[in-house]
């Protein structure tokens, strides 16, 4: 039964789009934008869309100031008015043609969707990692419009562009894109960072489909790779170790730590790992001591998300106490930063987020070595 | 002068307290650790689990060294501040000492181009800590000599202690533009190491922090004479036989490694420069340097292991920032001691 | 007087400030020199320059011109505060702030140039301490807080301070001001006592002219208009009239008899006074005071003795028991003198 499992996880692991297979989907038919297919949300908690006759609903949970709030947004098809009875939509005309993206997450998404082409702006340029992207940008076809505070309002206003998609900073004055709005640039929150399951949150791809027409094209994709999410999951299961794994670096003396319910905490579980704190209350992290840390520390046999360390020297010069560690006696020290590049982009932020089954297949050959055939990691690096 | 068995008593009862605290620093923490394995770890006798050996040895023990050395570092030069202006609010960050320390780190956690920054760090190799803290007592250095070049333009003492506050206004300025214009992570990195923390210098770094803080130390005490005579204002001093400039540029030295060292490893620590020397004073009830210095040793020693203590009670398993819990321990602390003494007019 | 030993020379010295880069003389070019055992008052107007003259002599601003010789060291003060410390020590009007310290801690501070490492005392600057102590009169005071003393005793201790400093020179910048005239007159004997024991040369700047001409061995006038000073024995500048040219003005007049300043202007109405003393001094204040002038002869007279007060007019002669009663009779007098001046030499009121 394993042996099965393994070579169906296998062969959908290579049937996937992965990110180094630059083909953009063939089908003719799928890639035309149909205003009639739907999609059902099932993994993420974040948003829904409800669909109707010439509009969809989509509501979105922010988080703002520490406080929740749900952001309704009317999008409404070519050709179609906007019904009346959503006194607090905002009115997004679909499918969008061209938008501004914020964030590396917004860029991923696009990819997956196939519509990173529709890109005429960037917060940042340097955080690129699509090569579609990359080339509009040496192409000149990509303007950059600041992020957060420094969004260069009249930039963007005078882009015209189909959409903005902005990011959710629960610090963020949330009348910020006040401005774009009433000169009537559409401006949709995404939220993704909310979602505390790897599945959930690469579900936020369906948003983007339904804001470009794309439901069958991603209700395909997403599918496979939910697919192959869940039988590494149970792949997982089947190992017969369970190796301690502890996150990120202290910073004098804090360390912060994924809780219990955490993005972070999940993953470690769907890949069949221990954490000391899946017990722990919250999605967000545990500011802890050094000394609570350190016993755990000291015994779990994995070392993930170390951060911007190059190598096991570098880590050492950080705090020489390291060296008692077991996981960094063993060497098993890991970082998500092997697909970098050159300025310092980091592609995990980007096509990770729509690859969790990708990253999750890492974290498993790293913990469970042998499981999988071939341990070659994509996202994540051992540091030497 | 005092009655000489009474000071000695008071001297040994300050020890004893200090060791006792220190103790309790190293024998309480987050993770409990049954007192019998405290000792025995200490006394260096086998047969301990490496975990426990690990928390005493390597988290609890250099803690406690650092809170001593942040304790008397701060604190003594907090006391040369106060002479030099003859101010009873002055401390060591007045002369934009501990600006200049944070302006340093600052350039390297926030300064322009952030990613990138980091990036050519990851590049160099070289990471966290050393060039935080490289940067830091850089930061600390420069200012430093920018003072004393001012201060050789200016003849009053007054004078000086407003342009430190104006240099550590400017520099302060500088830090947040560029947090202004950094990315919330980072900021964030910042805000974290304002807040101060013991917990992060260890080995080598200890050793490094230790010998800058004894050398600054053992030049503040060989000043003890030329001190007091400042007390009575510059041209008292200068008639007494005090080389004004050379006074300045003495104190501005060791206030700089002291405190420039210490706020470069473990970021800006507040309060105890203003208050220890108050409550030396106040209980030793004495202004002569000769016997503050040590006094301001052992209080300020005193003062931040026992706010080091209660931030790591048991249990307690988040990380409390260093600073809030001086001011808060240390302000009341403060105002009973001197009400207590009925001592108001200190400077009167 | 035996030839004392010269302490301090100055050469043509200008004192003054630098205001925007340039040079401002306040007091000089002068040239003036202390001897040991002899007490210099430094008298002037306000403003006259008195205190930045003060700090150039004593090393704690450098001269614009002219040269120091202190003891064999030229231009010391500007090199070597600590050689300078060994040979003058001051008293200056600056609030010492520090009351937290004790009375012998202070006066111990003035061992500074010549105590250990780490300010420790040895037996010699112990009895040095306790004889400064004993010659200010503040033994009692030694283990108090300066926060707890009067002005008066913080003033001798800060003197007795200066005294432990051992120096042949001692300057004093109004040491007098803020005490009470008991204290004050206690203070300058003190200091011209200092300067005869102990042989030191003793500077002192002040308002006190009662005082300084009554005690100083030499009186340096600073005047104000060029910065002239004059110097000598007070009494000579006295009766040489130089007293007089520099505090006079308007409606103010320095009286070389009683060697003090009259209050009062003189007028045209003149009495004659003779007498004993002291009824004849203070009797003659108080007529200057009612606005006489008083001449030694003529009428109308007043006799004073101890008895009483005898007042003789042209036609009268009355006696009065005190002052207050003579003065209420001069002033009746006065009037009816005043209509009497009216009519050419009658006698009686005049007829309307």
């Amino acid at each position: 039964m394993n042996k099965l499992l393994y070579y169906i996880a296998l062969s959908f692991l290579f049937s996937c789009q992965s990110p180094t297979a630059k083909k953009e989907p063939s089908a003719a038919a799928d890639s035309v934008d149909t205003a009639r297919a739907q999609t059902t949300i099932r993994y993420a908690h974040g948003f829904t869309i409800d669909y109707h006759d010439g509009f969809k609903v989509v509501r979105i949970l922010d988080r703002n100031n520490n406080k929740f709030d749900t952001l309704e947004y009317l999008l409404v098809q070519k050709g179609h008015p906007a019904p009346p009875g959503y006194p607090r939509a905002q009115v997004i005309p679909i499918p969008v043609q061209t938008m501004i993206a914020m964030s590396s997450t917004h860029v991923g998404m696009a990819d997956f969707v196939g519509v990173a082409d529709r890109i005429m702006g960037l917060g940042n340029l340097r955080y690129v990692n699509s090569p579609v992207v990359q080339e509009n940008i040496r192409k000149g076809r990509i303007k950059e419009v600041g992020l957060d505070e420094n969004i260069n309002n009249e930039l963007v206003i005078s882009m015209h562009p189909g959409l903005l998609l902005a990011m959710s900073n629960p610090e963020a004055n949330g009348a910020r894109y006040k401005v774009l709005t009433d000169a009537g640039t559409p401006v949709i929150v995404v939220a993704e960072w909310l979602e505390n399951t790897p599945l959930g949150k690469a579900e936020w791809v369906k948003l983007m489909a339904a804001l470009t027409n794309r439901e069958a094209l991603v209700n395909r994709k997403f599918d496979s790779v939910a697919k192959t999410y869940d039988s590494l999951v149970q792949l997982a299961r089947q190992a017969k170790t369970h190796p301690h794994v502890i996150i990120g670096t202290p910073f004098k003396g804090s360390w912060f730590m994924p809780a219990g319910d955490s993005y972070m905490a999940h993953f470690i579980e769907d890949a069949g790992g221990g954490y000391h704190w899946a017990d722990s209350k919250g999605t967000g992290s545990l500011s802890l001591n050094f000394e609570s840390v350190a016993p755990e520390a000291l015994t779990a046999e994995y070392w993930l998300n170390i951060g911007l360390i190059n190598s096991k020297q570098d880590l050492l010069a950080k705090d020489p106490r390291f060296a008692s560690f077991r996981s960094f006696k063993m060497g098993n020290l890991y970082n998500f930063d092997k697909r970098s590049n050159d300025l310092g982009s980091n592609d995990y932020w980007e096509s990770g987020v729509v690859n969790p089954h990708i990253v999750l297949a890492d974290m498993i050959s790293i913990l469970h070595p042998g499981l999988l055939s071939g341990d070659t990691l994509v996202y994540y690096r051992q540091l030497q | 002068m005092m009655n000489k068995k009474h000071m000695t008593w008071r001297w040994i009862a300050l020890c004893t307290l200090l060791m006792l605290i220190f103790f309790l620093d190293i024998a309480i923490g987050p993770v409990r650790i049954p007192l019998k394995s405290v000792l025995r770890i200490i006394l260096s006798l086998p047969g301990e689990d490496s975990t426990v050996h690990y928390i005493i040895g390597q988290i609890r023990i250099p803690k406690a060294c650092t809170a001593v050395i942040a304790g008397c570092g701060l604190s003594v030069s907090g006391l040369q501040m106060q002479t030099l202006f003859r101010n009873p609010l002055a401390e060591p960050s007045v002369l934009g000492v501990t600006a200049g320390a944070s302006l340093g780190v600052a350039a390297i956690m926030l300064g322009g181009g952030s990613i990138v920054t980091l990036y050519t760090i990851r590049e160099l190799g070289i990471s966290g800590s050393w060039l935080i803290t490289l940067a830091g007592c850089i930061g600390a250095a420069g200012i430093m000599l920018l003072v004393i070049l001012i201060s050789r333009k200016v003849r009053d003492n007054m004078m000086m202690l407003i342009i430190g506050v104006m240099v550590s206004t400017a520099t302060l300025a500088i830090i947040s533009v560029w947090q202004y214009f950094s990315d919330a992570e980072l900021i964030k990195d910042y805000l974290l190491w304002t807040f101060g923390s013991l917990g992060g210098v260890t080995g080598t770094q200890l050793y490094i922090l230790g010998a800058v803080t004894l050398a600054g130390l053992i030049l503040s005490f060989l000043s003890s004479k030329m001190l007091d005579a400042l007390l009575l204002g510059e041209n008292y001093a200068r008639s007494m036989g005090v080389t004004i400039h050379r006074a300045r540029v003495i104190i501005i030295c060791s206030t700089s490694l002291l405190a420039g060292s210490i706020t470069a490893f473990c970021g800006p620590i507040g309060f105890v420069g203003i208050a220890v020397p108050q409550m030396a004073r106040s209980i030793f009830s004495t202004s002569s340097h000769r016997i503050l210095i040590p006094a301001c040793c052992l209080l300020g020693t005193g003062l931040i292991l026992l706010c080091d203590l209660i931030g790591q009670w048991p249990g307690n398993q988040t990380a409390l920032p260093i600073n809030i819990i001086t001011a808060l321990v240390g302000a009341p602390m403060v105002v009973w001691i001197i009400l207590g003494k009925n001592n108001l007019s200190i400077y009167g | 007087m035996s030839d004392a030993q010269t302490l301090l020379t100055a050469h043509q010295l200008a004192a003054g400030y630098h205001v925007g880069g340039r040079p401002v003389t306040i007091a000089g070019p002068l040239s003036v020199s202390i001897q040991a055992g002899r007490m210099i008052c430094l008298l002037g107007p306000n403003g006259a320059g008195k205190s930045t003259l003060m700090r150039t002599l004593s090393g704690l601003q450098p001269a614009l011109e002219g040269s120091i010789d202190i003891l064999g060291d030229r231009g010391a003060s500007l090199h070597s505060p600590s050689r300078l410390a060994r040979k003058i020590s001051l008293v200056l009007t600056d609030p010492v702030r520090h009351s937290n310290l004790t009375v012998y801690s202070m006066v111990a501070l003035g061992r500074y140039p010549y105590s250990g490492w780490l300010g420790t005392l040895h037996e010699e600057d112990k009895r040095i301490v306790a004889w400064a102590m004993a010659m200010t009169g503040i033994e009692a005071y030694a283990e108090r807080k300066m926060g707890t003393l009067s002005d008066g005793e913080r003033q001798k201790v800060m003197l007795a301070r200066a005294l432990a400093q051992d120096t042949p020179l001692m300057m004093l910048d109004e040491p007098t001001a803020h005490l009470d005239l008991p204290s004050r007159i206690q203070l300058m004997q003190l200091l011209h006592k200092l300067a005869r024991t102990t042989q030191k040369g003793i500077l002192l700047s002040t308002h006190e002219l009662d005082l300084a001409l009554q005690v100083a061995d030499e009186v340096w006038l600073l005047q104000k208009a060029g910065g002239r000073l004059e110097k000598g024995a007070p009494e000579d500048l006295v009766l040489n009239g130089t007293f007089e040219a520099v505090f006079d003005k308007e409606g103010i007049h320095f009286d070389k008899n009683t060697g003090s300043f009259n209050i009062h202007a003189g007028s045209s109405k003149k009495i004659a006074l003779t007498g004993d003393d002291p009824a004849i001094f203070w009797t003659r204040r108080a007529l200057q005071r009612e606005g006489f002038e008083v001449t030694s002869e003529g009428l109308p007279s007043i006799h004073a003795d101890g008895t009483g007060w005898t007042l003789k007019t042209t036609s009268a002669r009355q006696v009065f028991a005190t002052i207050t009663a003579l003065l209420k009779a001069l002033s009746a007098l006065t009037i009816s003198n005043e209509d009497k001046s009216e009519t050419p030499g009658g006698e009686g009121k005049t007829t309307s």
